[in-house]
């Protein structure tokens, strides 16, 4: 049952909507627990739960050794015995020492077993802040190919504090991927009405327009909203869709969106080859090819692993003068 | 701390033996432990030569066999109680069966009249036998409706304290979800354990170090049971672990260390016993080393038993767990002859009649959707 609990607030960043999404739920749900490293008394990497160990204790904010597997393991077997756990990877590159335990415990066990594994994992990940190559990743896709996970990955304060909370009240494994970059420079109000007691496909189309589609989220979605600015000066007009949840995939606005403007590209900040947006353009091209009047276009990282210094790292990231020009040459196409 | 286990209690206090009634002999209260152990003994053990005999047959397709597990099995499986949570393997045939069925419904008379030592659950035995078989052998009926492989799937009946979870293939995968559902029970305050039982291989992994390591730091009532049978699938000890015992590797955890004659029913129960009142009690974690011999391959027909030199092959089959136990039932005049072949005579008939009832029951159906997620 949807939750109707959600306050109106005007111009919330994006760190504080997941904050406060977390605390909403720890004072709605006893059994929600949060796990992580350096989450309890020094409120974790990025301070989301700071406060959380006083007013909850220890009991329900522990502090996890440095073991990502052992910690999503611990976990998968609470939630089974009906605990909510929310653990925070430190950062999201951290899950490839968990990824066992994600793809093939976790993710497999309600198949299997008919038991649910209700948890989420909050994943601070993305680049922009010349952070190397393991504080910088965008790995949804990994997971993107792991029936029995559902990933989220909220662009806006309203969808990161939604979905958090939905994501925490859903009974399967929710990987919710958060956007470093936009912790402290996204900020709108959220005002969400209701909550849903679920993950939903979601596909909203942000702006409206008759030129070109573009698909992206997260950092990316700003982007692109960015982008079409520009290009409506120059009569190009961008319907911009942003997907806050990728799996489970609301494919029909996409498919319609496209038939629509017959051009499309997707946007994505994750690395180019077997990415998502492969299976995006693929779905296209399987549902309206026919209606395409031009290839489906991508734009994403080189398959390069993020380098720190910050102008080779702006390099390979899209930016909107690039989403740009890819944009208007597709419009000629 | 390494202990054999000698100083530890046998008795549970859980049970009052006052009532117990005698068997062939006066039966005490120690007496009657080994009757009902064995009694689960034999029935892992027919369990398995009946499914090892099926694989030869070709009627299953794969099978990994308890046989010379059951000691360490059954007497782990003694210790816990409705509530607690069981993680099992593919050698652990004893405790799923010790822990599922009451052997008063399934083979009345076998056992004296009387108190038990380890309560059985509540339910109907029978119809989770069969669906048990359904499960190994495929059929719709089993737990997992023929998706998963024998031992690889859970069973929860919660209003009956029934709470058992399989493997997956990847061995040491299961450590930290056992570690988890003792987290849930530390966090209800309730004092349920879990307990989880590993190959010697699975100690290389880093699932072992990680749960074990957070178990201890959060003092979670959990107890780690590493049957140590020498052998993982064709690769010897000396090539998996430097260290001299594996449960010298407790000390490092801050945690108990107990190594145990795995082919000694009484044995095992003692050092469970101190570790599961340890963990009820809230001081956390206990690693149990049962050293075991190998007496199948890892599974069956796959020659990796041919690693094995034959006189340490010959001397693991000369400490039988079964035959040990039978032995000793008859030289302490426990039990006769005649009631062991009767049990054995019952408990193959038991599995015989349970598989055909199996056999017969409807397989998937093909086509029909399966959900991924849960709603």
């Amino acid at each position: 049952m949807p939750t109707d609990t959600t306050p109106q607030l005007e111009d919330t960043l994006y760190i504080d909507a997941i904050s406060k999404a977390l605390l909403d739920e720890m004072r709605s749900d006893d059994r929600v627990v949060l796990m992580g490293q350096d989450i309890a008394g020094h409120g974790g990497a990025f301070k989301i739960t700071r406060g959380f160990l006083e007013e909850f204790g220890e009991q329900r904010v522990r502090n996890t050794p440095i073991a990502e597997s052992g910690t999503i393991g611990i976990a998968t077997g609470a939630a089974m015995l009906g605990m909510r756990p929310v653990i925070e990877m430190q950062f999201a590159d951290f899950i490839s020492c968990g990824f066992n335990q994600l793809v093939n415990v976790a993710a497999k066990m309600y198949w299997r077993t008919e038991r649910s594994v209700p948890f989420v994992i909050r994943l601070p990940g993305g680049g922009g802040m010349g952070a190397g190559a393991f504080h910088s990743q965008n790995v949804e896709g990994w997971f993107l190919q792991t029936p029995g996970l559902k990933v989220v990955s909220p662009a806006f304060s309203d969808d990161a504090y939604r979905l958090l909370r939905s994501a925490i009240q859903d009974p399967n494994p929710v990987l919710y991927f958060e956007h470093k970059y936009l912790y402290r420079r996204e900020q709108s109000p959220i005002t969400s009405a209701s909550i849903p007691d679920r993950i939903h496909g979601q596909a909203h189309v942000l702006r409206k327009g008759d030129s070109v589609s573009t698909i992206s989220w997260g950092w990316m979605t700003h982007k692109a909203l960015e982008a079409a600015e520009i290009l409506s000066q120059e009569g190009i007009e961008t319907e911009v869709i942003d997907l806050p949840v990728l799996s489970p995939l609301d494919p029909q606005p996409i498919i319609e969106s496209v038939e629509r403007t017959q051009r499309v590209a997707i946007v994505h900040e994750a690395t180019i080859t077997g990415g998502f947006g492969a299976e995006l353009a693929a779905r296209i091209c399987d549902d309206a090819i026919w209606n395409l009047d031009a290839p489906v276009r991508r734009i994403a990282y080189p398959d390069s692993p993020a380098p720190f210094h910050k102008g080779l790292e702006a390099d390979r990231i899209p930016s909107v003068e690039r989403i740009c020009s890819e944009l208007r040459r597709l419009v000629t196409e | 701390m390494i202990d054999d286990g000698s100083s530890a209690p046998l008795s549970s206090d859980r049970t009052d033996f006052s009532a117990a009634g005698f068997y062939e002999a006066e039966t005490d209260a120690q007496d009657l432990v080994l009757l009902e152990m064995h009694l689960y003994m034999r029935l892992s053990r027919e369990w398995d030569l009946r499914f090892e005999k099926m694989f030869k047959t070709g009627a299953l397709s794969k099978w990994y066999s308890s046989v010379g597990n059951e000691a360490t099995t059954v007497a782990c499986a003694s210790t816990i109680d409705a509530g607690d949570a069981l993680l099992t393997l593919h050698r652990d045939s004893g405790a799923i069966l010790r822990h599922y069925l009451d052997a008063d419904q399934l083979l009345p008379g076998l056992l004296p009249e009387g108190m038990r030592y380890r309560n059985p659950l509540d339910g109907d035995s029978k119809q989770r036998l069969l669906r048990l078989t359904c499960q190994m052998l495929g059929r719709d009926a089993g737990f997992s409706a023929g998706y998963e492989r024998s031992y690889h799937y859970n069973h929860f009946e919660e209003e009956h304290g029934l709470i058992h979870i399989g493997m997956i293939s990847h061995l040491g995968s299961m450590i930290p979800v056992a570690a988890g559902a003792a987290l849930a029970f530390q966090q209800e305050k309730s004092d349920r354990v879990a307990i989880n039982f590993i190959g010697e291989g699975a100690t290389s992994t880093g699932d072992f170090h990680e749960a074990l390591n957070i178990a201890s730091v959060w003092k979670l009532p959990f107890i780690l049971i590493i049957e140590n049978n020498r052998w993982a699938f064709s690769t010897p000890t000396s090539q998996q672990y430097a260290c001299e015992n594996l449960v010298d590797r407790a000390s490092g955890y801050g945690i108990p260390g107990i190594q145990v004659d795995g082919n000694d029913p009484e044995a095992v129960l003692a050092v469970m016993n101190t570790a599961v009142a340890r963990a009820r009690a809230g001081d956390g974690p206990t690693l149990v080393e049962a050293m075991l011999g190998r007496q199948r391959g890892h599974s069956e027909g796959d020659d990796s038993l041919l690693q094995v030199p034959a006189e340490e092959l010959e001397q693991y089959r000369e400490h039988d767990p079964m035959s040990l136990l039978e032995e000793k039932l008859i030289k302490k005049n426990i039990a006769s002859q005649a009631k062991i072949d009767e049990i054995k005579e019952r408990c193959a008939d038991l599995v015989i009649n349970v598989v055909d009832e199996a056999m017969s029951m409807p397989e998937p159906e093909v086509g029909k959707p399966r959900r991924i997620y849960a709603d």
